[in-house]
């Protein structure tokens, strides 16, 4: 099979540029705007019951 | 080995929580719901798919997803993700039952490998081997290799103690307990032993590795693959190899895990020091003598992803890496909300990057702002959901499982055999993993077309 790009920053070769640019904006909105959008979406995950979230997750063990 | 044949397994974690977060159904009941669907298709909460892939419910409510053998290490990442996507589905539908149902529940499922209780699950990764390649050799080599490959593919996170918190390359370094042994559950060891092939038993053996961690980042499980398959081939090649035999794995496992710059010493069995870097480095440069100019890629990735750690410039390694990406996140994250490590928040967002649903998962928020690496093209991943891989065994496995399921009939496949649940049905014995054609596999298929009922088939669950 097709060998693939490791070192292009995200998207590889065959993502397409296009569409990365679509979801972000463009790179420059990714590395500055986005970077707080990210955080501030991240606030709302964490806000809402971290905690008590975390401390339901209980499993017994796999392997 | 020229070809090897790998797969992954990965035992995903799985919680259902009301709107307040609180447990709203024990982890026994909700994969009960989430398997609602495959038991409906499949009578059964083990089944394979039309790509070949094994999809069942483990000990202790682990939804497992088993990739089909691949020869293609980037086939087998697309194969990986795949699975994330097939078992996302099934939790949206378990979802929206629940909803339906009125219930406030909603099932998560978190491709990680330790819950808030230090519950430990593994993602398993298998390379076939030659029998006749001395098993007994293998460790002693691959062990040093396996120990410190945890600073270029190890899914970060933060270990915790009383009164401290620290960042470090891998949790499940903290469940190893041995070296090797037969074990999986009470002493967890690095590599396996159990002896399952499934292939001929006279020509391949299995090399069960349970050290790695469950990686978001397809460049760190690609990487986990390419790389381990090289320093397999370098040992094979039976060329003179670095003795780098540590003094104690256990003890080097965890120290490693904990020495972010890479290079704090390790004592050898021999009575000298090594570092984590240097074992890396010695096999990288090692392999280089054995990779085809196909493989010079994984060899300059490697190379990064160490000097990400030697140089400590992160720059390259932290939208690429699943620790160094996590490394960036937790410390802008602890910053902005004046927490440390140790805060709750931390250990949600941990788990919030590996959830597996498109929607919650901060993996794939980042994906999206190309601040974790996209790899594998969108097709591929979508087409590995229907189609096994064509260069191995699994080609024929998928082939059979799909006629069957579109011609409705009843069949049976595990990893080697095929066969049809009807009076008298012959199974067909499929041993040779490379197999891609095989006229048994044509009569078996030829019989489900001619035995296909007029009926519409059962919607399948992927």
């Amino acid at each position: 099979m097709s060998q693939q790009s490791l070192n292009a920053p995200g998207g590889g070769p065959d993502e397409g540029a296009e569409e990365s640019a679509a979801t972000t904006g463009g790179q420059t909105f990714a590395s500055a705007q986005g970077a707080d959008d990210l955080l501030d979406e991240i606030d709302a995950v964490l806000e809402s019951n971290a905690e008590t979230f975390v401390r339901s997750f209980v499993q017994k063990g796999g392997q | 080995m020229k070809r090897r044949v790998g797969g992954l397994e990965t035992e995903f974690g799985l919680v259902c929580v009301r709107a307040d977060g609180t447990r709203a159904m024990e982890p026994e009941a909700a994969a009960r719901e989430l398997f609602r669907p495959v038991v409906a298709m499949g009578r059964s909460s083990n089944v394979f798919l039309r790509n070949a892939a094994r999809l069942y419910l483990d000990v202790g409510s682990h939804p497992e997803y088993a990739t089909a053998e691949c020869d293609d290490w980037w086939d087998l990442v697309a194969q990986d993700r795949a699975g994330e996507r097939i078992f996302a589905d099934l939790t949206a539908q378990a979802n929206q039952r629940l909803a339906a149902d009125g219930q406030d529940a909603r099932i998560h499922l978190l491709k990680n490998n330790v819950d808030s209780q230090g519950n430990a699950f593994g993602s398993h990764e298998n390379y076939l081997v030659d029998r006749r390649g001395e098993f007994t050799r293998l460790p002693r080599y691959l062990l040093p290799f396996l120990v410190t490959r945890q600073i270029i593919t190890g899914a970060g996170g933060v270990v915790r103690s009383d009164d401290s918190a620290q960042f470090v390359f891998s949790r499940r370094s903290d469940h190893m307990w041995e070296a090797v042994s037969s074990a999986t559950t009470r002493t967890r060891p690095i590599i396996n032993t159990r002896d399952e092939p499934h292939g001929d038993p006279t020509r391949f053996r299995r090399l069960h590795v349970i050290v790695g961690d469950s990686t978001m980042s397809e460049v760190s499980t690609y990487l986990r693959f390419a790389t381990t398959d090289l320093v397999l081939r370098a040992i094979e090649s039976g060329r003179a190899l670095p003795e780098l035999t540590l003094h104690d794995d256990i003890a080097a496992i965890r120290s490693v895990s904990r020495d972010l710059t890479g290079r704090a010493p390790i004592p050898t069995a021999g009575g000298a020091t090594t570092t984590a870097v240097e074992v890396q480095q010695r096999w990288l440069d090692l392999a280089a003598g054995t990779a085809d100019e196909t493989e010079q890629g994984v060899l300059e990735t490697w190379q990064r992803a160490i000097d990400a750690v030697r140089t400590g410039d992160r720059s390259w390694a932290a939208t690429h890496l699943d620790w160094a990406i996590k490394e960036r996140l937790f410390t802008q994250v602890t910053e902005r909300r004046g927490v440390d490590l140790s805060d709750p928040a931390i250990e949600r967002l941990d788990l919030a990057y590996h959830d597996i649903d498109p929607g919650q998962s901060i993996f794939r928020n980042l994906q999206r702002r190309d601040l974790a690496p996209s790899t594998v093209a969108e097709e591929r991943i979508e087409a590995a959901r229907e189609t096994a891989p064509t260069t191995t065994r699994a080609h024929l496995r998928g082939q059979v499982v799909t006629a069957a399921q579109q011609h409705g009939v009843d069949h049976v496949v595990d990893w080697t055999t095929l066969r049809l649940t009807r009076p008298g049905a012959m199974p067909v014995q499929v041993l040779d993993p490379f197999a891609t054609s095989l006229p048994a596999v044509d009569a078996l298929l030829e019989e489900i077309r001619s035995l296909g009922e007029s009926s519409p088939p059962p919607v399948p669950p992927a």
